[in-house]
């Protein structure tokens, strides 16, 4: 016997599949084909089934049917917790890139109207110097200046947000190396289902893929860590045990992505053995 | 297939995705299809109105929309939800666009709703693609084609496009395919090729 979306056919016989447009694309996502023995499907056998009346209308009812199968495996992907947060990350590193160029051009612009003016040997943090640029400056610069202003403030609150979700979606993680960063590791992976898959030592370089062609492809050394470094733990670490440090958090980064995916709510005691163990990497111990 | 000067197009509902437009029909770009490339740079499959397609790597339907333009039916396989819901979408103003959420890797979830085609398109970023072109070659008729993109960095990005060309081609001549053409699709497209197999028609035919 042989299963189609239109019914089961088999020794001259055939049995069609009732039901509305939800019950439809149930039966069709819940068919099993054993690929040894598959015959493709005859629309002129759903005709004697009685399922459509021609090959116009085969046609037609079969899209209907895919299009809502469609549209329901899109709705179940989105709806995953993960899926906004990713938005969320690639949303605030964009702001963080635009910032960056938008900055740096308005203060070149600004460097022409001040031809006295350097940032050298001055300690203004960017976000005063954005302000100093809008207060003094007229027209279309001093409105560029208060973009990048409202952009901070919005990158700002994005930030907390993306941290907060990190904190619900990602207990786990988050509790090892922040919201933040979690998040973006997440992101990076493309999601939670992959980031859980991935092995300790990606975890480890992931987001330091130049770098890690350069080490597959020259004999440059390979690198001890990418996006992890922005944790403390790792960028406050001695150069020496930086890579040690890296390698058992990301050890532990695993373990914890995991958790979130099949788990989904934190774990005091592994948190607490986790915590340890790195924190003996960064003493010197535990190599 | 048609040709305006030098121009490729395909007759259909225009503004899928902001193409131009040349004498009321749809510019198809090469540099933006692989398939338009492979009409370009070699003599490709003829498509004509009788044809059915299973096409894996769907993507956002901008290629479908043309394959769609010459043919019966194309059944547009995608994995990734995103280009998804603009493919469903190109589904919705072609009647003969059938959209599949599924995994071209895994022909057994998507089986029941395919018939027999007498083309198989592959365009997919994944390492093993000779090997499902192979798996998909159920739905293939006796005498059909498989049209196989090859895009040689997903296969393995350290790896000679070269030797990965060659490998693909060997793989696909074990599995009994007749290579009939395999052209590299530059300028078009960079460390892209394209292999046209046809599957032995049943004995006695």
């Amino acid at each position: 016997m042989q299963s189609y979306w239109f019914g089961d056919v088999g020794e001259g016989r055939c049995s069609m599949v009732t039901g509305d447009a939800n019950a439809m694309v149930s039966h069709i996502r819940a068919l099993s084909t054993r690929m040894d023995e598959f015959i493709p499907a005859d629309w002129q056998q759903a005709v004697t089934c009685g399922a459509c009346s021609d090959r116009a209308d085969y046609l037609a009812r079969l899209q209907a049917v895919c299009i809502a199968a469609a549209e329901r495996s899109v709705r179940e992907h989105y709806a995953g917790k993960d899926a906004e947060l990713l938005q969320m990350v690639r949303t605030l590193d964009e702001i963080d890139t635009v910032i960056n160029l938008l900055s740096e051009r308005a203060a070149d612009w600004y460097m022409v109207r001040h031809p006295a003016f350097s940032r050298k040997y001055r300690r203004t943090p960017a976000h005063i110097l954005v302000r100093t640029m809008r207060e003094k400056s007229r027209g279309a610069l001093g409105m560029v200046a208060g973009e990048i202003g409202q952009l901070a403030d919005t990158r700002t609150a994005l930030a907390k947000e993306v941290s907060a979700r990190a904190n619900d979606v990602m207990p786990n993680t988050s509790a090892l190396i922040g919201g933040l960063v979690a998040a973006r590791l997440m992101a990076h992976a493309g999601g939670l289902l992959p980031l859980s898959r991935l092995p300790a030592s990606a975890i480890q370089v992931l987001g330091a893929r130049t770098a890690l062609f350069a080490h597959l492809k020259t004999h440059s050394p390979s690198p001890k860590h990418g996006i992890i470094f922005q944790h403390r733990r790792v960028h406050n670490a001695p150069r020496d045990i930086r890579g040690r440090v890296a390698r058992v958090l990301a050890g532990k980064l695993a373990i914890a992505a995991r958790l979130d995916y099949f788990r989904g709510v934190a774990a005091p005691e592994f948190l607490l053995e986790a915590q340890e163990r790195i924190d003996a990497a960064g003493k010197g111990g535990g190599a | 297939m048609i040709w305006i000067g030098d121009v490729l197009v395909s007759r259909g509902e225009g503004g899928v995705y902001n193409e131009r437009m040349l004498g009321g029909a749809r510019i198809w770009e090469p540099y933006r299809s692989k398939l338009a490339a492979l009409y370009h740079v070699g003599k490709g499959v003829e498509l004509e109105p009788s044809l059915r397609v299973l096409y894996l790597g769907a993507a956002n339907g901008t290629t479908v929309s043309h394959v769609a333009d010459y043919t019966e039916v194309v059944y547009a396989v995608e994995f990734a939800p995103r280009p998804m819901q603009d493919l469903i979408e190109v589904a919705r103003r072609r009647r003969n666009v059938i959209p599949i959420m599924a995994d071209a890797t895994r022909p057994e979830t998507y089986a029941p709703l395919v018939e027999a085609v007498d083309l198989v398109y592959q365009d997919v970023a994944q390492p093993d693609q000779a090997a499902i072109a192979i798996r998909n070659s159920v739905f293939l008729k006796p005498g059909g084609y498989l049209v196989l993109m090859l895009k040689t960095r997903s296969v393995d990005v350290r790896k000679d496009p070269a030797l990965v060309f060659d490998e693909t081609i060997a793989a696909l001549k074990d599995a009994g395919f007749i290579v009939q053409e395999s052209v590299w699709l530059a300028p078009y497209h960079q460390d892209h090729a394209a292999i046209v197999c046809t599957k032995p028609p049943k004995p006695g035919e």
